[in-house]
């Protein structure tokens, strides 16, 4: 019933090679999801994202597994559960690039700071970590000189333990891909504004991999560019996601991977089509303003980023996606792994434009997944919609 | 006017010279219900507990929200929301080390900037004067606490002005320790006091790294000659990244399980005192404890969320035979 997009096979190999690549590198990385990869891209450094390596595993029903490894070392059952996947491959001894050293920025969560720490420990190497101060009303010009000057120790970090020189030019260059891609990017989601929807949340959140992981090379703009094109295709052909699409609606919070296909029948059978996401959308924030000091604008971009900002911005941010890909309601996915994605989310509700329904579950583990409490509240929430 | 703060790291000095009384917000045992509505149930009872204060009464007109952890970071937004109060988010860095600490020194002048926007005024001599008593409140407590801990007296203390604090430290009789086996009880913020009070019912002689413990009082004070505001904004900032470690702050060189290792050096047993879903805590746990384990430390894990406490009494009970044995 779901029609598969042909930039997945794509996305595979293009992922497959990346993976492949890590094992052939000098020096690797590993690396939080909204650190400034454009720095490692620009000194040959490969970098790991543990947790799309943990999202992986979710998507292929292997995480709980690799969870539950975890938690026989002692890690608590309410940690992350991307964190607590990934430390069970790495004791489990999974097939991994070996870290040189680690980079973490908490632009994203705290989880990672602790998380990086047990892998310092477990691997016995260096963790720089990339403090960035949490803007809940206005980003402050202390922040930015903050940043600024962790990212000028990070540089040097880098630069001793690999002996290695960033070059200005190569790192302009590197920032230059990275603003192409994530506009690349940018476009291919935004055709999901077509009526009806040539693409769900669920193609987006498959193919997120390359924004992510290759962000700063040539990869992702030539493959958002030909996801676009084949979503044009769509749209002249007259093929839409989801058949004869009767409600449009906006996803928040990291998927639900073990369940991707499930809520993607789901919602297809009863003429749903999720249409944007604020996850995949979140890299679209991505875009380092071309500034003559680029670490001042690397510490400005990655500050404000979609989970480091107060409640207002985040409801603001949601209220344009609604306006943008003109949905009739949220589907809100409270995920006990993600507390600063999550807590906020009732909030947030009330002062959206659109009605919202919340469902409680976790991106990777399956254990906390209700299949019948799930559905009860999306049937509810659909037919309210009608 | 009093301001509330919830983590420790919240300058408190800056806060009293202000003329306002800061005042520490702790969960009780009132069962969850209003905060249901505000916050899910996977955040840590001194979030939801707290947040269930403040809807339904408290005596604090405006909090002090410290950069700690996700759940306090996300719930000075949901505070301000809910309770309509005055908030303010204090980004005390995460990492501590010489460039957070100039950021922190901005920052601080930053929360000085606040507090005379609701209405405060700091002068020079009001701050010197906050910073010098609070250094004789934390020596005094740290005496006390050396001798035989006392949380109620602690948790007393945080909820008045500091010259008021002192006044009762003066008024009270040195408690004696009873004796028994040494453990030390480390973990994140333990709100209820029947629960410290279980240790030295069954027997133990009780060292805490607790947030609601030694942490609070725990300092290396620079040395230094103040003769401005800004001279006092530096040293608060000397001050509070000395603080006892504390998991959510990353430091160099792993200090936060050097300092464990080294309290526990003449303790019988550790106990880890931990808030269902503190992420900081339960991150460190599991590596933490091998390290005790191997330098002989028996281990115990009490998880808290609504506490039981003839079960903790059960529990400790045993720990206690296991050390004795």
């Amino acid at each position: 019933m779901l029609k598969k997009m042909k930039s997945n096979e794509k996305m595979k190999q293009l992922m497959t090679n990346y993976y492949m690549m890590g094992f052939a590198s000098e020096h690797v990385s590993w690396i939080t999801s909204g650190a400034p990869v454009e720095i490692l891209y620009a000194m040959d450094i490969y970098p790991f994202y543990p947790e799309n390596h943990s999202a992986l595993f979710g998507a292929a029903k292997q995480g709980t597994y690799y969870a539950e490894v975890a938690e026989k070392l002692g890690f608590s059952r309410d940690l992350c559960s991307y964190a607590r996947c990934d430390i069970g491959c790495v004791v489990s001894s999974v097939n991994v690039p070996n870290p040189t050293f680690l980079f973490a920025c908490n632009n994203i969560c705290n989880t990672v700071v602790k998380w990086y720490e047990v892998l310092s420990r477990i691997y016995k190497v260096p963790l720089f970590f990339l403090d960035t101060p949490f803007v809940r009303k206005e980003l402050k010009e202390n922040y930015i000189r903050y940043v600024h000057d962790q990212l000028v120790e990070f540089i040097d970090f880098a630069e001793k333990i690999t002996g290695k020189e960033l070059s200005d030019l190569k790192l302009r260059k590197t920032l230059q891909l990275a603003l192409k891609g994530v506009k690349a990017y940018k476009d291919a989601l935004l055709m999901g504004r077509n009526k009806p929807s040539p693409l769900t949340a669920f193609d987006a959140f498959i193919n997120m991999a390359p924004i992510v992981c290759l962000r700063g090379t040539e990869y992702p703009i030539n493959f958002y560019e030909e996801m676009k094109l084949e979503l044009e295709d769509r749209v002249k052909k007259g093929i839409a996601a989801v058949d004869d699409e009767k409600i449009r609606l906006l996803w928040d919070n990291i998927p639900i991977w073990y369940r991707l296909k499930w809520l993607g029948e789901f919602f297809a059978s009863r003429n749903t089509c999720i249409v944007a996401d604020t996850y995949t959308n979140a890299w679209s924030w991505m875009i380092v303003k071309d500034k003559s000091n680029v670490l001042e604008s690397l510490a400005e971009t990655y500050i404000f980023i979609y989970l480091n900002v107060g409640i207002e911005h985040m409801a603001k941010a949601i209220n344009d996606l609604v306006n943008i890909y003109d949905v009739d309601g949220v589907v809100i996915h409270s995920n006990r792994s993600c507390k600063p994605y999550s807590f906020g989310q009732y909030e947030i509700q009330k002062m959206i434009e659109v009605p919202s329904v919340v469902i409680e579950a976790d991106m990777v583990d399956e254990r906390v997944f209700s299949e019948a409490q799930i559905v009860t509240r999306l049937e509810a929430f659909l037919e309210m919609l009608k | 006017m009093r301001v509330g703060y919830l983590c420790t790291f919240t300058p408190k000095e800056l806060i009293d010279a202000a003329g306002f009384t800061p005042v520490r917000i702790l969960a009780d045992s009132t069962p969850i219900s209003l905060a249901s509505a505000h916050i899910q149930s996977y955040a840590c009872i001194q979030a939801r507990g707290s947040l269930e204060k403040a809807l339904r009464k408290i005596d604090v007109d405006a909090v002090v929200f410290t950069r700690s952890c996700d759940t306090l970071m996300r719930l000075a937004d949901i505070w301000e929301i809910a309770t309509k109060m005055k908030v303010y988010s204090f980004e005390f860095p995460t990492k501590i080390d010489s460039t957070s600490k100039n950021f922190l020194i901005s920052e601080i002048a930053e929360l000085a900037k606040k507090l005379e926007e609701w209405g405060g005024k700091i002068t020079f001599d009001s701050l010197k004067e906050s910073i010098e008593l609070y250094k004789l409140l934390e020596v005094e407590l740290a005496k006390i606490f050396d001798e035989k801990p006392d949380y109620e007296l602690l948790f007393k203390v945080q909820q008045m002005k500091v010259k008021d604090a002192l006044n009762e430290l003066k008024s009270r009789e040195q408690k004696k320790s009873k004796g028994g086996p040494k453990i030390l009880v480390t973990g994140s913020v333990c709100p209820f006091l029947d629960v410290m009070k279980l240790f030295e019912d069954v027997g133990f002689s009780v060292k805490d790294d607790l947030c609601t413990g030694t942490r609070f009082f725990t300092f290396k004070y620079p040395e230094m000659e103040l003769r401005s505001v800004e001279d006092c904004f530096r040293y608060l900032a000397e001050k509070y990244v000395s603080k006892a470690e504390c998991p959510t702050k990353h430091y160099e060189k792993d200090r936060r399980f050097e300092r464990v290792l080294e309290l526990a050096k003449d303790c019988d047993g550790v106990v880890f005192l931990l808030l269902k879903f503190c992420d900081p805590h339960f991150f460190d746990y599991p590596q933490l404890k091998q390290k005790l384990e191997e330098i002989g430390k028996k281990v115990l894990l009490l998880e808290l969320e609504f506490p039981v406490i003839e079960q903790l009494r059960t529990r400790i009970e045993a720990f206690y035979e296991v050390i004795m044995c």
